[in-house]
């Protein structure tokens, strides 16, 4: 299924790209989308789903958009 | 006593005399400095009902224990008075070489009282004052008047100063230092302008005290190197704080459109990226290895340094998604000193009333040339228009009537900072209890909300995350004096502040020990709140009412159909109020300031207004 993502801030870098339509398999999820993108485990961050927070073991739907960010204490 | 000084200098712009003036050991543990010490000597020493732009208020400028001092990231200082903009308590931090410098002539403090008799600048080198005129740049931007410094001193003093807004009475008029760094954005300028006081230069030549100075070198400046290093590996400073522009827009969080709605889909047309691949250079404070202001060519080419409030406030709300047009407007409210977030607010709002029938005029939202215009014109209150914009957003919409103070966006009437608040009840409440009005940098919980909790709790845990970032951001970091950046950012632990304090100090004092002294000021900066307004309620802690409508709720997105709903904000609030021990109105029980050590302070205050 295809979904898009969106890199947001030094993820960018990290990853490669700051947004695209990626092709993944039907059974991912949000925590095992992380290894199909080159993106520091270690590294905390926050995932959302359609604008939405995201557990880590929700499947993925086709045609989400995903934003994957650090965290940030604001401006 | 180490780490302290132990002086503060008294200057009167009056009578032009000054004195050095001793505090005791208890003083500096009790309020330890920064936000501290400014609102502690601003309640002991003005009246309530003092007019703010009137000589009878007191300008401040407050360092901590580990201010000045090679550390992560301590070349800030605060300044602080009664507010224009708010009519009581205001403050703001800022990056200043003052803070080192400062400390070094022997003060922890500075205290401008009285009114200059003509345009002035105050040179303060070491035990040396001078009340100097400053005729030849009353009139001039902040970045003349700055050159005219350095040409006279050096690029190495201290400085603070204030541009055409201060001069000319702007209730959000910042004070500015470094080109391009501004603080005390409830209108600090403003209150320099009143006195005539058109900047302040220091020069110190003497060592800081400090209980372990070797420790503090080999622990401050090691520490340093590591922050930097920490930014380099994790690339923070690429994009800086821009990057949360992308994030808002993806979680329905961007202010756009004065904050009706929520998201747009050319954002990223002003985002970090695009920031970043713009940028000719980049700006930080004194002892800063992740300095973040990113600089760019205006439409003008000018050099403007922007960071995320400045692009979510007049770009994203302004719908100007044209990054050197952003670029203008923020060099505009720089160079006549105007706080960038109100401005934002302002031209938002101004924008908004005339679409609601609620004023007439000709501005429109995406219009930047006017958007440049009106900057002008409020930072010189040029004609009706002018004096209108001047004022601020809550006076604005007091004229204009027509039920337009809910879409106003301000609490206590200070414009709220570039975080849409419509379905993200925990940052309303950050917004709504904020200490001087809707500023984010005492507690930002958006992530907290989104990640840890569910959006829609109005839960005791998202009042719990309030506290605890009040203690750490608007308590801690303003009252050592640091900024906050290393600490999320980079993951560097809290638990380093603790050490720093320690090699300065000598004190062995926890993060609790933090605690108690952050929570004593939050409590008396409400005192001041209710000494000026004793008839104070609940309502004063509440965010825009526009955030409650649901004819207001966004159409489509994330959040589409929802808004904050009034009774479960109320009950947020409430939760907030029985874990501060606070009443019903939000003012501190008796039983509170008795446990905070704020008796005197009470009962000062209890001549004004009842406590309960």
């Amino acid at each position: 299924m295809k979904i898009q993502v969106k890199m947001i801030g030094p993820l960018m870098y990290e990853a490669g790209f700051s947004e695209k339509e990626i092709e993944v398999p039907a059974a991912t999820t949000a925590d095992s989308l992380l290894d199909l993108i080159k993106v520091s485990r270690q590294r905390p961050k926050i995932v959302t789903r359609n604008g939405r927070a995201v557990a880590p073991d929700e499947r993925l739907a086709e045609g989400d958009r995903i934003a994957i960010s650090p965290i940030y204490s604001g401006g | 006593m180490y780490g302290w000084t132990g002086n503060i200098l008294r200057v009167n712009l009056t009578t032009k005399t000054y004195k050095k003036e001793a505090y005791s050991e208890e003083f500096a543990q009790t309020w330890v400095g920064g936000r501290g010490f400014a609102a502690k000597i601003l309640y002991d020493e003005l009246k309530a009902g003092t007019d703010p732009l009137g000589p009878d208020n007191k300008f401040i400028v407050a360092l901590g224990p580990i201010a000045g001092i090679p550390a992560p990231n301590t070349g800030k200082a605060v300044v602080a008075a009664k507010s224009p903009l708010t009519g009581f308590y205001g403050d703001g931090n800022l990056g200043t070489r003052v803070s080192e410098h400062l400390r070094k002539a022997g003060y922890d403090a500075l205290i401008v009282e009285g009114k200059a008799d003509r345009p002035t600048m105050l040179y303060i080198e070491d035990d040396k004052v001078e009340f100097l005129p400053a005729d030849a740049v009353w009139g001039q931007g902040t970045y003349a008047t700055n050159d005219w410094i350095y040409a006279k001193y050096g690029k190495g003093v201290g400085v603070l100063n204030i541009g055409q807004g201060g001069e000319n009475l702007i209730r959000y008029a910042v004070v500015r230092s470094l080109e391009g760094r501004a603080g005390g954005r409830p209108g600090m300028g403003a209150v320099m302008g009143s006195k005539l006081l058109k900047a302040i230069v220091v020069k110190g030549s003497r060592p800081i005290p400090q209980a372990d100075p070797a420790n503090m070198k080999a622990l401050g400046q090691g520490d340093l190197k590591k922050v930097g290093r920490i930014d380099k590996e994790t690339g923070w400073s690429i994009q800086s704080t821009t990057g949360v522009l992308s994030f808002c827009n993806e979680v329905a969080g961007l202010p756009v459109r004065n904050f009706r709605k929520t998201h747009h889909p050319d954002a990223w047309k002003i985002d970090g990226e695009r920031l970043n691949n713009a940028r000719i250079a980049t700006y930080g404070c004194p002892n800063c290895t992740m300095r973040c202001g990113i600089t760019i060519h205006d439409k003008e080419g000018r050099e403007s340094e922007l960071d995320y409030e400045n692009i979510g406030l007049l770009g994203a709300n302004l719908e100007i998604f044209d990054l050197p047009q952003v670029g203008s407007l923020n060099y505009l409210c720089d160079e006549y000193g105007l706080d960038t977030m109100s401005a934002g607010c302002v031209l938002g709002f101004y924008a908004d009333a005339i679409d609601h029938g609620a004023t007439s005029g000709d501005f429109k939202f995406g219009d930047a040339e006017r958007a440049k215009e009106l900057l002008r014109m409020a930072a010189h209150r040029e004609g009706k228009v002018g004096n209108l914009l001047a004022d601020g957003s809550l006076r604005m919409a007091r004229e204009f009537g027509h039920g337009s103070e809910a879409y106003a966006m301000q609490v206590k009437g200070l414009d709220v900072a570039a975080y849409n608040c419509k379905f993200i009840p925990g940052q309303a409440l950050a917004f709504g209890v904020a200490a001087i009005g809707a500023h984010h940098r005492e507690a930002w919980i958006i992530t907290f909300e989104i990640k840890h909790t569910t959006r829609e709790s109005y839960g005791p845990e998202k009042a719990a995350k309030v506290i605890e970032l009040q203690r750490i951001r608007g308590g801690m970091f303003e009252f050592l004096v640091a900024c906050r950046f290393p600490w999320i950012e980079l993951g560097w632990s809290l638990d380093n502040y603790p050490k720093y304090f320690k090699a300065s100090t000598g004190l062995d004092w926890t993060l609790d020990d933090m605690w108690t002294r952050a929570d004593r000021i939050y409590g008396l900066i409400k005192l001041h709140f209710l000494r000026e307004f004793p008839d104070t309620t609940r309502k004063a802690d509440y965010p825009p009412a526009v955030w409650f409508d649901p004819a207001n709720a966004d159409t489509e997105g994330p959040i589409a159909g929802k808004v904050l709903d009034a009774e479960k904000y109320d009950g947020l609030l409430q939760h907030y109020y029985d874990q501060r021990g606070y009443d019903r109105r939000g003012i501190p029980t008796k039983a509170t300031l008795d446990k905070l050590g704020l008796g005197r302070e009470a009962a000062a205050v209890e001549k004004y207004a009842r406590l309960y």
